[in-house]
C-alpha cells in the first residue's frame, strides 16, 4: 500500500471511529467536547502547518479561525444563503483575507512576521469589535445562527451536527496529511531549515510560504465555522490573541514535529482545562504549571518524544543488525583465515 | 446547606467518563449523564476568574443565601436544592459549553445564568435549543429580552435592564441640570456596546427631560485601560458643567483613583451609574463625596429592617459585602424556589416557565417590597431605580431618590417601537 493509500485508510478509520460515538450512545458531553476538540484541533492542526512544517511563527492565526465564523455566521444569519453555499463563501472570504495578509507578511522572517500578523489580528479583532451595526461588537452575532436543511441534512439535530463536523474534521486533516507529504510539504520544510538553499535550487520562496499561508488559513476557517455550528454564535474572542496564543499552547503540548501532535496538544488541553474547570476556577494556573513541566521537563510535546523514542529504538535495532552483521563477516573472516 | 461544586460527583463522573471512553474508543471529557437523584440541580455558569471575578463571587453568594435557607427548611417537597457552579473565564463559547455540560453531564435540570452580556446571549441559545428553565440573573442588555427575535419562551431576566436605569436616571439628572444649570455634559465611558448603549440611551433620556441639555465632550477609554490620565484631561478640557460615566467595577476603580489627582469631581457635577455598589467602594483608595451615583446595592437602600437584615445575614454567611449581582441573583433564587413549589418540584423547562411569567414575589429590592417576572417579555419590572449622592463613609450614599416606574412603561414602550421590538 503506497503511502496515500494507508494514509486515506487511516482517515477512513479515523471517521469510522469518530462515527461509531454516537452509535455506542456516547453522552451528549462527549460528543460536544469532540466537536469543541475537532474546531479547536483544526486551529492548531493548520497553525502547525505553519510553525512546524514552514518555519513560519504566527501570533495571529486565530483572525482567520475568526473570519471563517463570522463569515458563516453573517451568510446564515442574512438567510440567503445554503449552509454549503455559506460554508463555501466563509472559506473564500478567509482566502482572500489571508491573500492580502500573507502578501505582506511572507516576506518577512522570525519576529517581525509575528509581530506583523498579531498586529494584523488586533485590527481584525477591532474592526469586530468597532462595526457593532454589522458583527454585533462585542455582544457578538446574537440571535442564533440559522441551520436550514440541506440534502435532507439537518444541522439542528445535534447526532447530525456531530456527523458533519467529524467528516468536515477528517477531510480537512486529510488535506492537510496529503499536503505535508506532498512534494510541497518537502519544499515548505526545505524553506523552514534553509530558506536561502530553497532560494538557490529555484524555489519560488515567498509563493511557496503565501500558499501555505492561505491553506492554512482556510483550514482555520473551517474550524471556525465549526465552532459557530457547536455554540450558536460568533464572538470577537475567537479573533483575539488569547486564542492564538492557545493554539501554540496545543501544539506545545502535544508536539509540533509529529503530523498529529496539535491534534493531541487539543485533546491536553480541553481535557485539563474541562477536568479542572470542575475542581476548581485557577484554571490558568493548573494549565500553566502543566506547560512549564513539559518545556522544562520533556523539552519537547509528548507525541515529539514518543516519536524520538521509536526512532532512537529503531536507530538502535539498525545498529545492532549491523553491529551483528559486521561481528558475522568479521567471525567468517576470522574463520575463513 | 446548599452544596456547591461536589467533588465526589466529579470524580465519580472522571470514572464513570473513562469507563464510557474506553467503550467509544476515543479520549474525551469526563462525562456521562446521571439519572435522576433526590436534589434538584441547578447548574450556574459565570465567572470566577479574572479581572470580574466578583461578578461569580457574589451572584454565587446571593444564590445561596436563598437555597441555604430552603434547604435548611427541609427543602422543596423534601428535596434538596444543590448549585454546581462552572466558570468559563468570561468567554461566550465557553459560556455555552459549560451551560451544556451542566445540563447533560452535571444533570442540572435549571439553568441560572450568572454570566456577563456576551456569555449570556450564548447561554440564551442553548436554552433555545435544549429547553429548561434558565434566568439570566446579570445581563442589563436591553435586547436580551427585548428583542423579540432573540426570545426564548423558557429564559426569563430578573437583572435589572440597561433601559429602565436609562429612562430612570436620565429623569434624575434632567431635575439636577434643571435646578442647577447643568447645560454643558461630558461623557466617559467604556468603549465597548455596554458603555456605548448605555450613555447614549442616558444622554438621550436627560435631554428627553431637559431640552437645554447638550453633550460637548465623549471619552471612550478601553476596557480595562489601566491609564485614563489622557481621558481625565480630556473632560477636565471641555469645562463642561457635568460628566456621565458608565465605567465600572475595576476600570472605575481606576478612573476614580486618578481622577482623584486632578481634583475632577471638585470641579463638575458627576453622575456615575455604577458607582455606589460595595464592589467600588471597598476598592477605592479615596471614595468621592458628591457625586451622584446611581443605585446598585446598598444596605440602606431600601432604608428598611429587612434589607439590613439581609445584608447582615449575607456578610455573616458569605465572609464578604454583597453587590448589584447579589440581590439580582437573590430575586433569580426567589423566583425558582416559588416555581417549584407551584410546581410540587417538577423542574420541567415549559411547566417552571408558565408559572413564572407574571410571578409577583415579595422582596425589599422591589419598589413597594415586590418586583415583578412582567409576562410580555419575560423581564423583570417594578425593582428599585434611582440615584443618591455619595459619602466618602458608610452609608457611602445619601438622599437616594426612587425613580417612579409609570414613566419608565411608558417611555420603555416608545423606546420599543422606535427599536423594532413592538
Amino acid at each position: 500500500m503506497t503511502g496515500r493509500w494507508r494514509d486515506l485508510a487511516w482517515a477512513g478509520a479515523g471517521l469510522l471511529v469518530l462515527l461509531l460515538v454516537p452509535l455506542f450512545g456516547a453522552p451528549p458531553a462527549i460528543r460536544d467536547f469532540i466537536m469543541f476538540g475537532m474546531a479547536y484541533g483544526l486551529l492548531a492542526m493548520s497553525l502547525n502547518l505553519l510553525i512546524g512544517y514552514s518555519g513560519l511563527v504566527s501570533f495571529g492565526h486565530a483572525m482567520f479561525f475568526a473570519s471563517g465564523a463570522y463569515a458563516f455566521g453573517l451568510a446564515m444569519q442574512s438567510g440567503k444563503f445554503s449552509i454549503p453555499a455559506a460554508f463555501a463563501l466563509a472559506i473564500v472570504f478567509t482566502a482572500v483575507l489571508a491573500l492580502i495578509v500573507g502578501a505582506i507578511c511572507v516576506r518577512l522572517n522570525e519576529i517581525y512576521f509575528a509581530f506583523l500578523t498579531l498586529a494584523f489580528q488586533m485590527l481584525f479583532y477591532n474592526v469586530i469589535l468597532g462595526w457593532v451595526s454589522f458583527t454585533g461588537g462585542d455582544q457578538g452575532l446574537m440571535g442564533g445562527i440559522p441551520r436550514p436543511k440541506f440534502l435532507g441534512i439537518d444541522l439542528a439535530d445535534r447526532t447530525q451536527l456531530y456527523i458533519f463536523c467529524s467528516v468536515a474534521f477528517i477531510v480537512c486533516i486529510a488535506i492537510l496529511r496529503q499536503l505535508v507529504t506532498s512534494p510541497f510539504g518537502y519544499t515548505l520544510r526545505l524553506i523552514r531549515d534553509n530558506q536561502e538553499r530553497a532560494a538557490f535550487l529555484g524555489v519560488n520562496v515567498p509563493l511557496v510560504k503565501l500558499t501555505c499561508f492561505v491553506i492554512s488559513a482556510c483550514v482555520a476557517a473551517v474550524g471556525g465555522i465549526l465552532l459557530t455550528l457547536f455554540v450558536s454564535g460568533a464572538y470577537p474572542n475567537f479573533g483575539f490573541w488569547t486564542t492564538s496564543g492557545e493554539a501554540i499552547f496545543m501544539i506545545l503540548l502535544g508536539g509540533s514535529n509529529v503530523f498529529l501532535g496539535p491534534l493531541v496538544g487539543t485533546v491536553i488541553l480541553r481535557l485539563l482545562n474541562d477536568i479542572t474547570v470542575t475542581y476548581t476556577s485557577h484554571t490558568e494556573l493548573v494549565l500553566g504549571i502543566v506547560i512549564l513541566i513539559l518545556v522544562l521537563g520533556l523539552r519537547k510535546g509528548p507525541l515529539d518524544l514518543i516519536a524520538e523514542r521509536l526512532e532512537n529504538r529503531r536507530q538502535a535495532a539498525a545498529q545492532a543488525v549491523r553491529d551483528a552483521a559486521d561481528a558475522g563477516a568479521n567471525g567468517t573472516g576470522k574463520g575463513g583465515s | 446547606m446548599s452544596s456547591i461544586d461536589s467533588r465526589r460527583t466529579g470524580r465519580r463522573q472522571l470514572l464513570k467518563g473513562a469507563g464510557a471512553l474506553a467503550t467509544a474508543g476515543i479520549i474525551g471529557t469526563p462525562a456521562i449523564v446521571k439519572g435522576q437523584s433526590g436534589a434538584i440541580k441547578i447548574g450556574v455558569p459565570t465567572i470566577l476568574s479574572g479581572r470580574v471575578a466578583v461578578l461569580g463571587q457574589t451572584s454565587v453568594g446571593g444564590l445561596k443565601v436563598v437555597f441555604d435557607k430552603v434547604n435548611e427548611a427541609g427543602g422543596i417537597n423534601g428535596r434538596k436544592i444543590e448549585l454546581v457552579v462552572r466558570d468559563s473565564k468570561g468567554a461566550p463559547q465557553e459560556a455555552a459549553k459549560v451551560t451544556r455540560d451542566l445540563i447533560n453531564n452535571d444533570g442540572c435540570q435549571i439553568i441560572i445564568d450568572a454570566e456577563a452580556s456576551s456569555g449570556a446571549f450564548a447561554v440564551q441559545e442553548v436554552i433555545r435549543e435544549i429547553g429548561v428553565l434558565c434566568i439570566h440573573s446579570n445581563s442589563e442588555t436591553s435586547s436580551l429580552t427585548a428583542d423579540p427575535k432573540l426570545h426564548v419562551p423558557t429564559a426569563f431576566r430578573t437583572a435589572r435592564q440597561g433601559i429602565h436605569d436609562a429612562i430612570g436616571g436620565g429623569d434624575y439628572a434632567a431635575k439636577v441640570a434643571k435646578a442647577k444649570g447643568l447645560k454643558k455634559w461630558a461623557t466617559c465611558s467604556p468603549d465597548y456596546a455596554y458603555g456605548r448603549s448605555n450613555t447614549a440611551e442616558f444622554m438621550e433620556y436627560a435631554k428627553h427631560f431637559d431640552g437645554n441639555i447638550q453633550v460637548v465632550e465623549e471619552s471612550w477609554p478601553k476596557l480595562f485601560q489601566p491609564d485614563y490620565t489622557e481621558v481625565v484631561t480630556k473632560v477636565l478640557n471641555a469645562k463642561a458643567d457635568a460628566m456621565y460615566s458608565a465605567l465600572w467595577g475595576g476600570d472605575l476603580v481606576a478612573f476614580i483613583d486618578q481622577a482623584n489627582l486632578y481634583g475632577l469631581f471638585d470641579k463638575q457635577a458627576s453622575f456615575m451609574v455604577n458607582l455606589g455598589d460595595y464592589g467600588v467602594v471597598d476598592q477605592v483608595k479615596q471614595f468621592p463625596q458628591g457625586v451622584y451615583s446611581g443605585g446598585r446595592y446598598n444596605r440602606t437602600v431600601p432604608p428598611t429592617k429587612e434589607n439590613e437584615e439581609w445584608y447582615q445575614n449575607y456578610v455573616k454567611t458569605q465572609k464578604h459585602k454583597p453587590t448589584n449581582w447579589s440581590w439580582e441573583n437573590d430575586v433569580a433564587a426567589q423566583m425558582v424556589v416559588e416555581a417549584l413549589k407551584k410546581t410540587n418540584g417538577d423542574t420541567n423547562g415549559k411547566k417552571l416557565a408558565e408559572v413564572i411569567k407574571g410571578m409577583t414575589i415579595k422582596t425589599q429590592f422591589g419598589v413597594g417590597g415586590s418586583v415583578t417576572m412582567r409576562a410580555e417579555d419575560n423581564t423583570l419590572v417594578n425593582y428599585i431605580i434611582g440615584y443618591g449622592l455619595s459619602l466618602s463613609k458608610e452609608p457611602f450614599i445619601a438622599d437616594f431618590q426612587t425613580s417612579p416606574w409609570e414613566p419608565i412603561y411608558e417611555l420603555e414602550k416608545q423606546w420599543k417601537k422606535k427599536q423594532g421590538y413592538a
